[in-house]
């Protein structure tokens, strides 16, 4: 769809990442780590600094107490957090749960793991994780169930209940609880949880995020995965072969980024909300059935309103005639009818380009 | 809650070489084991990096031009036609292209052979994924008639290189070929003993990997440290092998800049797009503002690598003449790469690992016992046993590191001299 897009001229709104850039204060310290001569191979686990940054910042906002020597993995981005989580703690054969629409480097590192997936859709309006099927496919046969709260693609998060009810099934049946929080700081309807934090979780999560959603700087490849020391030894043996260490001058740079004041995260969260509202209120206008995201910086929308066939046909069109990407969902679900009606739009975009792309579909998509 | 812990993670152990250099920390030493320098990087390479980040390459991204770039090097150090469209895989370090590459290839109960001794990882790997690293002695076709065979059992054995010179016996090779070999490695230069495979070794590797259909996945990341004027052949240079072979290489060691994680697999259109999609699964993209900094490396001109070979050949017979003064059996001068694998001397009992660590605690320096480059699961005859006690008499030096720390080293290890010039640990 990129290549389709750029072909045609068309506003980007389909890939995940920002046409803006990271902090100066960042980038900087990144400059300063190369000039002071930090590149060379990081500790395999992550620079300490680096470490102890994740482990305060984690206590800030769950209240956890972590050992940053034994507890925390820094990865190549949060993506590698997943795909060690996934080889160094899932044996072939092993059940694992997981909810659909979903990222989808789950299901491709699931599989190289060798695992037996099962896959429980979320549906619209809301999301919401169906709880007594949830009960009917867990077991004790299942090893891990895997979250991720804020939602890609679909930007809801976990209610309270969600959690508290997943957490009772993973201790009744001691199954482990992967748990992707790469956008907790774009949460703008309600407070984030990790469930870590609750009670008789942290002994079984892996809680994995990144630097790059938080500032902007995708492109990096910083993540890290926390978890209870016998967890993070298995995630540490599969880093170890996958990409040994990640990048050096950058982790030096992340420490200093995780330390921002509050302020920053304010004005982070404000910012982005700023945009979901223009681009969901356009949206609307245009159209679609919009599926209002109560965190991070994804919206999806039912585009059969629209009149097209499906969710690939759909983004074509919209590429060619409007000048504007979207994605289809097919790809974050393991049945590919479970997505044709539905889009995702990005709004990690400047406002200009957010404005252009909302006037271009009002001028050419609504229907009069 | 250990019982969580998958097979495959419960096989590996932690690094020896880490936790060494925990203790050698702790006793302040001079570090002369891990693999990377001590010394700065190339001014125009970091101001690369630094222009990178400021030009806001931030994001995810592939830079197309360092595919280019990596043809045009294959092109010219080895004569290979590489479509920098579909022949590259830009991955986080060599280590990410050849973990990918070995996901991309191997299935559980595959064989991969291995040379013995090699850099760990390799193993490490092939395990990961359930294969099964192969190596053959003459005890292989005993093990194999009377050995319960759990193909997702790592049962490791190699083919050991002759020591001291480290030559390949080619009976040894062929001994280790089954119906289910999939692949073999080939580091060159290699780790740890700085072997740069001959031309005659490699086209009898050639031959047989064309012979027996197989893959070859290399490890070319000392590609740009030879010495003595003797080139680095790529085994994929050779008759046949182009269409069958995996290189994996990195800006690593050629540019002196090993936390970057900035790397890459060269292979056939179909591997070179598997190894892509596992990338992109695994990490989904390298470090964007290295591998626009890759650029300005690999454009690097000749006077470059020349004096990078030069400083490092300096390095070498420095550390070469000080380790034979101290009394280390040199049988082998390194010919790439920048490390010594020293062989203890007869008049010293201890094994490598003892002595590293009074190395650490008396002299001050330390350095990685060899044994953990060798596999040693051979089955316990009495013959092996002699035959494998040289696994645990080599020690692995680095040089690359300053001339002052190879000084300051030096006078460390002279210490422990007695008058007559001998070693002495207490």
């Amino acid at each position: 769809m990129s290549m389709l897009a750029a072909q045609h001229g068309a506003i980007n709104l389909g890939q995940g990442f920002p046409n803006f850039d990271g902090p100066e204060f960042v980038k900087e310290a990144a400059v300063q780590a190369i000039r002071d001569g930090k590149n060379q191979y990081a500790r395999g686990s992550g620079v300490p600094d680096l470490s102890c940054a994740i482990a305060e910042r984690f206590k800030k906002e769950t209240g956890l107490v972590v050992d940053p020597e034994k507890e925390i993995t820094v990865t190549t981005g949060c993506t590698e957090a997943i795909a060690a989580t996934m080889l160094g703690l899932i044996n072939p054969a092993e059940e694992v749960i997981l909810f659909a629409p979903y990222y989808d480097s789950y299901s491709a590192t699931l599989s190289m793991a060798g695992a037996k997936v099962k896959c429980i859709t979320l549906h619209p309006p809301d999301f919401s994780v169906p709880i007594e099927e949830l009960k009917s496919t867990m077991s004790k046969e299942t090893r891990a169930i895997l979250i991720n709260t804020p939602h890609n693609p679909t930007g809801k998060m976990f209610s309270p209940e969600e959690p508290n009810a997943i957490a009772s099934l993973c201790i009744e049946n001691d199954v482990l609880v992967f748990s992707d929080e790469v956008y907790d700081k774009l949460a703008f309807d309600m407070d984030h949880v990790s469930i870590a934090s609750l009670p008789g979780m942290f002994e079984r999560t892996v809680t994995m995020n990144s630097l790059g959603k938080t500032f902007s700087l995708t492109g990096w490849k910083i993540g890290w995965a926390i978890a209870p020391p016998h967890l993070t030894w298995g995630v540490r043996q599969a880093h170890a072969f996958l990409t040994s260490a990640s990048t050096n001058p950058m982790q030096w740079a992340a420490a200093e980024a995780l330390r921002a004041p509050d302020s920053y995260f304010v004005e982070l969260k404000r910012d982005y909300k700023a945009k979901r509202d223009i681009l969901v209120e356009a949206l609307k206008d245009v159209g679609f059935r919009v599926f209002p995201p109560s965190g991070t910086y994804f919206v999806i929308v039912d585009h059969t309103p629209l009149g097209l066939e499906n969710d690939v046909a759909f983004c074509e069109y919209v590429i060619k005639e409007v000048g504007v990407a979207a994605i289809p969902t097919i790809v974050f679900y393991m049945n590919p009818e479970e997505g044709k009606n539905l889009v995702r739009f990005t709004f990690c975009k400047d406002e200009g380009t957010l404005r252009s792309a909302v006037e271009r579909m009002k001028k050419k998509l609504k229907r009069k | 809650m250990e019982v969580k812990l998958s097979r495959a993670a419960k096989k590996i152990t932690s690094s020896s070489i880490q936790e060494l250099s925990h203790l050698s920390q702790r006793c302040n030493a001079i570090n002369l084991a891990e693999g990377f320098p001590d010394f700065p990087a190339s001014p125009h390479i970091k101001n690369a990096a630094v222009s990178a980040i400021n030009s806001d390459f931030n994001q995810y991204r592939h830079v197309q031009g360092l595919c280019d770039h990596v043809a045009k090097m294959a092109k010219e150090m080895h004569g290979l036609d590489i479509d920098p469209l579909t022949d590259v895989a830009i991955c986080c370090g060599q280590s990410e292209a050849f973990a990918a590459a070995i996901f991309a290839t191997i299935d559980p109960g595959d064989e991969v052979i291995l040379f013995d001794p090699s850099y760990e990882t390799y193993e490490a790997c092939v395990t990961m994924v359930g294969g099964v690293p192969i190596s053959s002695t003459a005890f292989y076709v005993v093990l194999c008639h009377f050995c319960f065979w759990d193909p997702i059992m790592a049962l490791h054995i190699h083919v050991p290189l002759d020591p001291p010179q480290w030559t390949l016996d080619p009976s040894k090779l062929l001994r280790s070929f089954t119906d289910r070999t999939k692949a073999i490695v080939l580091n060159s230069p290699q780790n740890p003993t700085g072997k740069v495979f001959t031309k005659k070794e490699l086209e009898i590797i050639a031959g047989e990997c064309c012979r027996q259909n197989c893959l070859a996945l290399t490890d070319e990341v000392y590609e740009h440290i030879t010495y003595d004027n003797l080139k680095h052949i790529s085994l994929a240079s050779f008759p046949g092998m182009q269409e069958r072979t995996v290189i994996t290489s990195s800006l690593s060691k050629s540019f002196s800049v090993t936390g970057w994680r900035v790397g890459w697999a060269i292979a056939p259109a179909f591997l070179a797009d598997a190894i892509r999609n596992i990338h992109v699964k695994v990490t989904d993209s390298a470090p964007a503002p290295f591998q626009e900094a890759a650029l300005t490396a690999l454009r690097s001109p000749p006077e470059y690598f020349e004096s990078l070979r030069r400083d490092y050949q300096s390095k070498r017979d420095y550390m070469i003449k000080l380790l034979a003064e101290v009394g280390f059996k040199i049988d082998f001068i390194p010919q790439g790469s920048f490390f010594i694998f020293a062989e203890l001397p007869d008049n010293c009992p201890l094994l490598d690992v003892d002595f590293v660590k009074k190395l650490i605690l008396e002299a001050g320096v330390v350095a990685v016992p060899g044994q953990g480059f060798f596999n040693t699961n051979l089955p316990s005859t009495e013959g092996s046993n002699l035959s494998c006690f040289y696994q645990k008499r080599y020690i692995r030096f680095a040089f690359c590191k300053s001339d002052a720390t190879l000084t300051m080293a030096a006078e460390r290890l002279c210490k422990l001299l007695d008058a007559e010039g001998h070693l002495v640990l207490h």
